[in-house]
């Protein structure tokens, strides 16, 4: 890949980002998507799924601008709710509590949140040149995929899951599982008989995962912040133009942790079905581990508010790779925006870049445009976006509900799915408390028609035999990756009993918390 | 906590087990156009069936420490739970009658009146002004048809 084409292509993509309209397309987006981020219960996955019908107006390229745009401003926004309210907004500013709200509560709300957002912005800027100069080679690589190799890959999405996610690896297994039965129901695409419907005429269609996203995601968290009877009260936060240059000042110094976390962030996010919040809760175990004063993590360290938050936003970036290059999602966000891409009639994949050089390189120009104009304005709301938090729960939480049921309604426009959206609501709720990781299920759910379509055409293509995968290098590398991070969780107990920090384990701990 | 890992696991058995049903009403082995309709979620519902029952025997092995042994749901949670679902269940029923502009509403003034309590000084601002801007942006601006409901289908165009 010559240097100098992708210099072009970015200058391209940076001129189709740049014109007005689209410029406007993404402030608007980063300010929703901010808003949606401090919102409790309201993440990124809902926020984008909520504005995908709205985007069937808007050119394809526009329309993942705006996605895009509102997916960089829930990552901000995240940051906002659990450093001044000790409530993670989204799943992966949970390990950014941990250390931003004691910071805080110390009085110095205004150097937790610069920290936050100028490690994200670090980590995203970082993350989109890899993503510049890493998309095309990956996206040629993946022309020579059939459809044992997608296959593979795809396993090996649903195996990082269990090897890196932590937790209990069966709940994790069970939970990929049953999003991937929840993609059979309705009709088999291949012999296009009606299945797993129960009967039911409106299951025919499917279950839509936006309507079980929403569920899962937004009416399980409020279930959640209801019973353990959290009340949204902030602490002030007033950002000085002091505590900026004090905080900017200190920056040099977690240099490494910055380089660790990025790297950490693209890599898991890049991976298929894992994302920023794994990456998130690793970054933080680390920066920790290798720390000289691990002690003072958790009481107001700014390193534990800078690594989570640089991997958080460098594995958002890196999530949008797989889904452009290969058209497998990196985490349940990129999928509802990879439902987009259907719904716009593009077909994701590695001739997007050869056939939509004007979409795929306007989102790389504008990723560079967003996170510039992202940084400023949360730099300068801060304490707007905190008086959402004011607004008492009382109406916060009837509002949500709300726009969870629009959202709901019109992903297919039928009544039944409001009831779906409540029922995985109140499962969201069970499952979350018993340890059952939600993130596998929504994933497998997107990928299921994929993957069974995968399997079932590499069975074709080996007569029936799965020995078909031993004759291909590439499927069979994913499959030996897939299988030892399926065999991860057995072995890391053995590992550990041989060298047995006590960092480690906390770590793997934390990591575990998704 | 145990006893509801327990029921957890004996009800993902149980669904496992509907699913198992619903798989073997297709063909699950080689048919002529290769794997069968219900090859897929027939192994599929066996794994979940595999992986509840082992987690059945991790739950039933689970010895009863302290923290284990608390209920699943804090006594004191369930006064606010309820509260919080079954207006929600209630005004999901009423969306095909009411619609979501006029079930919102009444939702919003309902729940902010009985649980937030708040003085109708609140209340009516909130429960009129965001159904409105709600019916503006979704129904006007961006053209997207929600619910409305025979109520409100009737003022509006009259049937």
């Amino acid at each position: 890949m010559p240097l100098l084409s992708v210099f072009n292509d970015l200058l391209f993509g940076l001129g189709v980002a740049l014109t007005p309209f689209n410029m406007t397309v993404a402030v608007v987006g980063l300010i929703l998507g901010t808003a949606i981020g401090v919102l409790p219960g309201l993440g990124g996955t809902n926020g984008v799924a909520l504005l995908l019908p709205l985007t069937f107006t808007l050119q394809p390229t526009s329309a993942i601008i705006l996605l895009a745009s509102v997916y960089w401003g829930a990552i901000f926004g995240g940051a906002i709710t659990s450093i001044l309210f000790n409530i993670p907004g989204e799943p992966w500013s949970v390990a950014t509590t941990f250390d931003g709200h004691p910071l805080a509560k110390q009085g110095k709300p205004g150097i937790a949140l610069t920290a936050a957002f100028t490690s994200s912005f670090i980590g995203a800027l970082v993350s989109i040149i890899l993503f510049t100069f890493f998309a095309p080679p990956l996206a040629e690589l993946a022309l020579r995929f059939g459809p044992p190799e997608n296959f593979a890959v795809l396993l090996l999405a649903f195996a990082t899951f269990t090897g890196l996610g932590g937790g209990n690896p069966v709940k994790t297994v069970l939970m990929t599982l049953l999003g991937l039965l929840l993609s059979t129901v309705g009709f088999d695409i291949v012999t296009g008989q009606p299945r797993m419907n129960f009967g039911l005429i409106s299951l025919q269609s499917g279950v839509n995962f936006v309507v079980i996203a929403i569920g899962l995601f937004g009416l399980g968290e409020i279930f959640l912040t209801v019973e353990e009877g959290l009340r949204l009260e902030g602490i002030r936060a007033r950002l000085s133009f002091r505590d900026l240059v004090e905080t900017w000042r200190q920056f040099p110094r977690y240099a490494a942790t910055i380089v660790r976390s990025t790297i950490l962030g693209f890599w898991i996010g890049v991976l298929p079905g894992t994302g920023a919040t794994p990456a998130s809760f690793m970054s933080y175990g680390l920066a920790r581990q290798f720390s000289p004063h691990p002690e003072r993590f958790g009481k107001g360290e700014v390193e534990g508010v800078v690594a989570p938050e640089t991997a958080a936003h460098s594995a958002g970036i890196g999530a949008l790779l797989p889904m452009v290059t290969l058209g497998i999602p990196g985490s349940p966000t990129a999928a509802v925006m990879l439902a987009g891409f259907f719904i716009w009639g593009l077909n994701p994949g590695p001739l997007l870049f050869q056939t939509q050089r004007e979409f795929v390189w306007g989102l790389i120009g504008s990723m560079y445009i967003a996170n510039v104009i992202g940084v400023l304005i949360v730099l300068t709301l801060v304490p707007a976006f905190a008086a959402i938090n004011r607004i008492p729960f009382g109406i916060l939480a009837p509002l949500i509900v709300i726009m969870s049921s629009i959202g709901a309604y019109a992903a297919n426009n039928q009544i039944l799915d409001l009831w779906i959206m409540l029922g995985s609501g109140v499962a969201g709720y069970l499952f979350k408390k018993l340890g059952y990781p939600l993130a596998p299920l929504v994933v497998a759910l997107v990928l299921g028609d994929m993957t069974e379509q995968a399997l079932r055409q590499t069975l074709i293509m080996g007569r029936g035999s799965p020995a078909i995968f031993l004759g291909r290098p590439i499927a069979l590398g994913f499959f030996l990756a897939a299988a030892l991070l399926f065999a991860l969780p057995a072995l890391r107990p053995l590992w550990r009993r041989a060298r047995p920090p006590a960092e480690a384990k906390e770590a793997m701990e934390a990591g575990s918390l998704r | 906590m145990r006893r509801a890992e327990i029921l957890m696991a004996l009800a993902l058995s149980l669904g496992a087990g509907a699913l198992l049903r619903q798989a073997l009403r297709l063909p699950i082995g080689w048919t002529a156009v290769g794997p069968g309709a219900g090859f897929f979620p027939f192994w599929l519902a066996v794994g979940v069936a595999v992986c509840a029952v082992i987690l059945l025997g991790q739950g039933l092995r689970a010895p009863l420490t302290e923290e284990g042994g608390a209920p699943f749901i804090p006594s004191g949670a369930w006064k606010p739970l309820l509260a919080v679902f079954l207006p929600m269940a209630a005004v999901v029923a009423l969306v095909d009658y009411l619609g979501i502009y006029l079930g919102g509403a009444l939702y919003l003034a309902g729940y902010t009146w009985l649980v937030g309590r708040h003085r109708w000084h609140t209340i009516l601002p909130v429960s009129v002004l965001v159904p409105l801007v709600l019916f503006l942006i979704f129904e006007k601006w961006f053209l997207l048809p929600l619910p409305k409901g025979v109520v409100l289908e009737y003022f509006l165009y009259g049937r």
